[in-house]
């Protein structure tokens, strides 16, 4: 505050003021009016890094999802000037000004970073030492990104995606201040399903279980191409939504979904104690025996590792590659050859005219008889 | 002759299952061998192996990243958006490439980097106004600059973006327009002259072929000659180029906004009270603490 000038203070204080009647409701949380310079979609640098850095806000998507009820500086809380210095990364688990209607306490995501801390993906070990590669472990941003609504209407038992008027004109009779029937109804139908397409969600964990460098440091298995070759795989690819991804079967059914553990852990969802029960949970194969879990799910060809399943793929592609390209020359020479029908390589010599064959084959047929006759005559 | 008919049509027939023979064969490969191919010819570069340096590295992700895209299906909207490493807040749109600029072809579309404190609203600016609208001024002085559109995709001169009459309609709260469109306008402004009763652009497609020509032989020039022609191609450009009160000022100010269809209030904002503003007070402005009482802020 010492380094204003009380002439520049109150041309700031009018520029706010005018900002604020000016501006559309929208930027009802940038108190700040951040959006001053973050609405230009060309606000950017490349940083030392080399990375691009784009400081672009989009206020529309922004305000599409949970966090529009936040403030910039929620989140941000190191700028407390403009203009600011680069901002710090920011604290995901610190509180915000939102009060969690639950508890009626400061709103953190506090707990998810726990519960990520105690799941495989935590950066530490049972001793609290960093693990080895340990900036390799995801922090929040590895997997989120903004979260947006998905919100759906059920009404009259026919699920359409956005909002529906009707549905929220009946929450809007009684909650009138606001947006909150807009907020609650926004929310807890995204909720109700999933957040993001099961397809999105393989791409988060693609960007590293795919990454072969990073696979190696952790002597993982190439889970992302073997899950895409199976059934679960092509269905969600094909855009199920009713088919298992990641999460599905890597958090035990209930449990928070950051909690994903691994498979040498006797509570995780895909310990081999455990595979069946995850398997047979509510809404999959509820009524399967035991055994539909005994096959390995995530078959990699790893020649070193696994050189059964190895050889096995070799074995059944040269066998359908065999037998489908066999078949298919078959059939195109079998159609080359409807193509053409006297085609042949090995010509045999041919007549030139009905007559010359005519007068060869008396021709021969008179000298076979002049020496017949002469023989026969011989014997007589 | 209708033998003959029916012959072609079979022979027609026959050549069309030849064709589609040869089609599943090509179609089955990748099903049969699967895709590890291509997939394997994507993630090459990034996996360099572990005896590469951090730059080559970095290096290589840059160059896979240019195709990355991401993709959010809502049900009731898709959201197409480039994908940026690391970036939290979604982005909604792809990012206009200027196809008409020569100086992008070797200083990109970030260009500015000196000045850490406006390297990005430079940028910002880059979006939508040509580099010589700052970058070069006329030679002789009284010559009088004037400012047009240019298409970013043709670089022929256009009329003035309707995204800028969006700006005008959410401040006077029409629906439909609550998130206007800053900087995207598919445009950009450039200076020109006015010449035989004509504006003609100061840039020109001679200045952006002359720049194509050195990039497309800079590997056989020599040293000498690509210091010669980089001389030659950065001729005409201003060491100082134009400062930001010279167009963010209410009397005279460079570029005429309104003329160039900024909304009046959009022009206010511009040269009279935000942005001015922002300029005047950029090193010592601060958000006053009544905002967040209790906090001080700290000292530099």
């Amino acid at each position: 505050m010492k380094n204003i000038r009380p002439a520049y203070f109150v041309k700031f204080l009018l520029t706010i003021i005018s900002f604020v009647l000016i501006t559309p409701e929208i930027y009802a949380a940038d108190e700040l009016n951040c959006v001053l310079c973050h609405k230009h979609r060309g606000l950017s640098r490349i940083d030392e890094n080399g990375e691009f850095r784009l400081f672009y806000i989009n206020q529309e998507l922004f305000e599409s999802g949970p966090h529009r009820r936040n403030k910039c500086k929620d989140c941000h809380t190191d700028i407390d000037r403009i203009p600011h210095k680069p901002a710090k990364k920011v604290d995901c688990a610190q509180q915000c000004h939102i009060v969690e209607p639950s508890g009626n306490k400061k709103f953190s995501h506090k707990n998810i970073a726990e519960t990520l801390a105690k799941s495989v993906h935590g950066k530490l070990d049972e001793n609290g030492e960093p693990k080895k590669y340990a900036e390799d472990y995801p922090d929040c941003k590895s997997c989120h990104d903004q979260p947006l609504y998905r919100p759906f209407s059920f009404y009259k038992g026919k699920k359409e995606p956005g909002i529906s008027k009707r549905s929220i004109s009946r929450c809007k009779s009684c909650h009138t201040d606001g947006n909150f029937a807009e907020d609650f109804y926004e929310h807890v139908t995204t909720r109700l399903h999933k957040s993001r397409y099961s397809v999105e969600t393989i791409e988060v964990c693609a960007k590293c279980h795919q990454d072969k460098a990073f696979r190696e440091r952790h002597e993982l298995d190439d889970v992302i191409t073997s899950y895409k070759e199976t059934f679960h795989g092509k269905m969600v690819i094909l855009g199920s939504e009713r088919t298992p991804d990641c999460i599905d079967c890597h958090v035990v059914a209930g449990e928070n979904a950051h909690l994903i553990e691994g498979q040498d852990t006797p509570t995780s969802a895909v310990h081999k104690n455990n595979v069946s029960t995850t398997c047979r949970s509510s809404g999959c194969h509820e009524k399967a025996a035991a055994q539909l879990a005994s096959f390995q799910t995530h078959v990699t060809y790893d020649r070193e590792k696994y050189p059964m399943q190895f050889y096995m793929l070799i074995f059944f592609k040269a066998l359908m590659a065999v037998i489908l390209y066999f078949f298919l020359t078959l059939i195109f020479f079998e159609l080359l050859r409807r193509l053409f029908p006297k085609f042949s390589f090995f010509k045999e010599k041919k007549a030139e005219n009905y007559e010359q064959v005519i007068s060869e084959i008396k021709e021969e047929a008179d000298s076979k008889s002049r020496a017949t006759g002469k023989n026969g005559g011989h014997h007589e | 002759m209708v033998k003959l008919f029916k012959a072609v049509i079979f022979k027609g027939y026959v050549v069309l299952l030849m064709i589609f023979t040869v089609w599943y064969g090509y179609f089955m490969y990748p099903l049969v061998f699967g895709f590890e191919g291509k997939e394997q010819a994507a993630v090459s570069l990034k996996e360099m192996g572990e005896g590469v340096s951090d730059k080559e590295r970095m290096f290589a992700n840059m160059i896979l990243e240019t195709s990355k895209k991401s993709r959010i299906d809502l049900d009731y909207r898709v959201i197409d958006q480039p994908y940026i490493e690391g970036r939290f807040h979604h982005i909604g749109f792809e990012m206009e490439q200027d196809n008409a600029s020569n100086c992008v072809l070797c200083h990109g579309n970030v260009p500015h980097d000196k000045s850490k404190e406006v390297r990005s609203f430079l940028n910002m600016h880059a979006f939508y106004t040509a580099c010589e609208t700052c970058h070069i001024r006329p030679e002789d002085k009284n010559e009088k600059i004037e400012f047009r559109w240019y298409d970013k995709d043709t670089g022929e001169r256009t009329e003035n973006p309707v995204a800028l009459v969006e700006i005008e309609k959410a401040y006077a709260h029409i629906e439909g327009a609550s998130y206007p469109t800053y900087g995207n306008y598919g445009a950009k402004i450039a200076p020109g002259v006015i010449e035989g009763g004509g504006f003609r652009f100061l840039h020109s497609n001679e200045d952006k072929a002359f720049v194509e020509r050195y990039l497309a032989e800079e590997k056989v020039l020599s040293q000498k000659q690509k210091s010669q022609m980089k001389k030659l191609m950065h001729s005409g450009i201003n060491k100082k180029p134009i400062e930001c009160d010279q167009c963010h000022q209410e009397k005279n100010p460079y570029i005429p906004f309104a003329e160039l269809g900024y909304p009046p209030r959009r022009v206010d904002e511009l040269i009279n009270t935000s942005v001015v503003g922002m300029i005047d007070k950029y090193k010592e402005f601060y958000i006053p603490n009544f905002l967040t009482p209790g906090d001080q802020p700290p000292e530099d």
